[in-house]
């Protein structure tokens, strides 16, 4: 059935992200529990595709899968044409180096560095001149409206503001793959409406593939596609064909 | 580069400075104790590293300078024999009870007798000339600066040294002694004062200058050779000193001790910075993980720790040796018995940083906790 689901999504474009038939269970002392079943998933580029769904249905955990931080028990991803499975440690460090951005619910930001040198920090590791990165650095906070405040520490930060701090450091690597976790769980209405317009518009306007995942139900009018997760599998897949335009509902078979 | 690791040390400043009070010291101690240790135990050595020989001629098998056992003066003509030797002085030690004027009891004393001529090698680095001269009056003595109190004199004050009248007549500094008082005289008053009749027509020590110092182990190794002028040994004064100085420190057991607390400082001092260290790597997990998250390398996270132990390291070494000199200074102007080469301090100054490197090590553990999948449960 959720085969099916992948099946209708669009198929005039490649999907950026696939996940194909994934599994995952983890075993607690005695207790074994099945969190993911033979999961199959379209994601495609340029779209804010938003994974909801009650806590404990299993949606972060398809995002830490999908996203190469943890190793699915069955099935594969396929994450712009390379299969995460089969990268190493330092491989899959290095993919995420080059091509994905986090952005987290708590906002892990050094409390000793500036707003800019957060920024700046993941893409000096990327190899890029001191310039260079500072650049990227400034556009960034630029484009999240942070161009007056980089210089300032989080402690001086209010919370959206944080958030838009690391939407920041993800954006200035420039990444085609962006993943976030309940961006917007911390704060409040104004703040979280800010975030959700943030990564609206890094899909449409650097045809990045986001992926949120969130239980916040104000979120659901901004996605194009929404995926509705229970119990580690998706139960339905909605798309809004026009920013405009009401959604399309598009229920699985079964 | 963001210097991530010195701007959380600046920030968190309150954080780190447990590990580097901690390292500053483990490196005080260090540096007080070793200085210390060699201060009190070269004093054992100071007939030796006060005066000007190259070589030293005494009993075979002697272990310490101040054991030395008599010989005979025919040892003299063996050493001037010799083409390399230039100058031939001798040494005579008494073990002797001092009876002061006031009411100090019985003070047990080593009487070193010397030539008193103003280029004698004995003590030439700790007296001065017009010092030297005022010993050639019979039954003068000179005694240590730090002395004083415990022999109850003054300068020009009359006492008794085996029963022998002498006059103390001037003090010197720097010639304290180790399990007793050393007091200065003349070869001839050393002679009057010595009443063991095995030392009569003896020497305890026969000591020489080189043309060319450089030689003094050849040159040593040659004169040890015979025995026809009676049991005698050669050393190079180098040697001496420190077969002298070991000898202090091992018969005391305050070698073993030495090492003993060192090792005790090192532990105590890598307990606290690691857990230091660790408790600031926990305290930035999350952020660590990010990090991660975003594809910087586990290697390159570590370094960050491994900087930040660094830095913990260089500032408490810093903190350390302007404490150690101040220290230093003051010891120095008490007379306490401190001493310093350049090679012990940097010895146990890398101790210090040894500590915060394996510190950061055990630091670096903890980031195995910076794992990305956990920020998203």
């Amino acid at each position: 059935m959720n085969a099916a689901a992948a099946m209708q999504a669009p198929s005039s474009r490649t999907p950026s992200l696939q996940a194909r038939g994934v599994s995952k269970s983890f075993v607690s002392g005695r207790v074994h529990s099945s969190v993911l079943q033979d999961l199959w998933l379209d994601v495609h580029a340029g779209e804010l595709t938003l994974i909801s769904g009650p806590s404990g249905c299993g949606k972060s955990t398809l995002l830490a899968i999908l996203s190469g931080l943890q190793p699915a028990d069955a099935g594969g991803v396929l994450a712009l044409g390379h299969e995460l499975g089969g990268m190493g440690m330092r491989e899959l460090e290095n993919f995420r180096l080059q091509h994905t951005g986090f952005v987290f619910q708590g906002f892990n930001l050094f409390p000793a560095l500036s707003a800019l040198e957060q920024v700046e920090l993941p893409l000096t590791y990327m190899g890029l001149t001191k310039g260079m990165a500072r650049k990227r650095a400034i556009d960034s906070l630029e484009e999240v409206g942070l161009g007056p405040r980089m210089r300032l520490r989080p402690a001086e930060l209010s919370g959206g503001e944080k958030q838009r701090v690391a939407i920041a450091r993800a954006l200035a690597k420039q990444p085609e793959l962006l993943f976030a976790d309940e961006p917007t769980s911390a704060l409040d209405a104004a703040n979280g409406q800010t975030i959700i317009d943030i990564l609206h518009r890094i899909a449409r306007t650097h045809g990045t593939t986001v992926l949120c995942v969130s239980h916040d139900p104000r979120l659901v009018g901004h996605a194009d596609r929404v995926l509705a997760m229970e119990d580690g599998r998706i139960l339905s897949d909605h798309v809004r064909p026009s920013p405009s335009g009401a959604s399309e509902a598009k229920e699985p078979s079964a | 580069m963001v210097a991530l690791a010195r701007k959380t040390l600046i920030h968190e400043w309150r954080r780190f400075l447990p590990a580097v009070v901690a390292v500053g010291f483990a490196g005080l101690l260090q540096l007080l104790q070793a200085a210390l240790v060699l201060g009190i135990f070269g004093s054992a050595s100071v007939y030796i590293t006060g005066s000007s020989a190259d070589l030293w001629a005494g009993y075979p098998g002697t272990q310490s300078v101040n054991l030395g056992r008599p010989i005979s003066e025919d040892v003299a003509m063996r050493l001037r024999m010799d083409p390399d030797v230039t100058r031939v002085e001798p040494f005579r030690w008494v073990d002797a009870d001092w009876r002061g004027p006031r009411d100090t009891g019985g003070v047990s004393v080593f009487v070193s007798g010397i030539d008193t001529r103003p280029d004698g090698m004995m003590f030439s680095r700790a007296l001065p000339p017009a010092l030297r001269a005022k010993l050639n009056e019979p039954g003068a003595v000179i005694v240590d600066k730090a002395d004083i109190d415990s022999l109850g004199v003054n300068i020009g004050d009359t006492a008794a040294i085996n029963g022998q009248r002498v006059r103390v007549v001037g003090v010197s500094s720097g010639l304290r002694a180790l399990g007793g008082v050393n007091i200065v005289s003349s070869l001839d008053t050393a002679r009057v004062l010595d009443l063991d009749p095995n030392d009569a027509g003896m020497m305890t020590y026969f000591v020489a200058k080189l043309r060319d110092p450089s030689k003094a182990k050849q040159v040593a190794a040659r004169l040890t050779g015979s025995n026809a002028f009676g049991p005698y040994t050669v050393w190079t004064a180098r040697e001496f000193a420190r077969q002298s100085q070991l000898y202090w420190m091992l018969d005391t057991g305050a070698g073993a001790g030495v090492l003993f607390l060192a090792g005790i400082v090192f532990l105590v001092g890598a307990v606290i910075t690691s857990q230091t260290l660790i408790a600031a790597v926990i305290g930035s997990i999350r952020e660590y993980a990010t990090l991660n998250a975003l594809g910087v390398g586990r290697g390159a996270l570590r370094k960050v720790i491994m900087e930040q132990a660094f830095w913990v390291g260089a500032l408490g070494l810093v903190c350390s040796i302007v404490i150690g000199i101040v220290l230093l200074i003051i010891a120095r102007n008490r007379s306490v018995p401190m001493e310093l080469h350049p090679l012990t301090a940097a010895v146990c100054l890398s101790l210090s940083m040894a500590l915060a490197i394996v510190s950061g090590l055990a630091a670096m553990r903890s980031l195995r906790r910076a794992d990305p999948a956990s920020l998203l449960r």
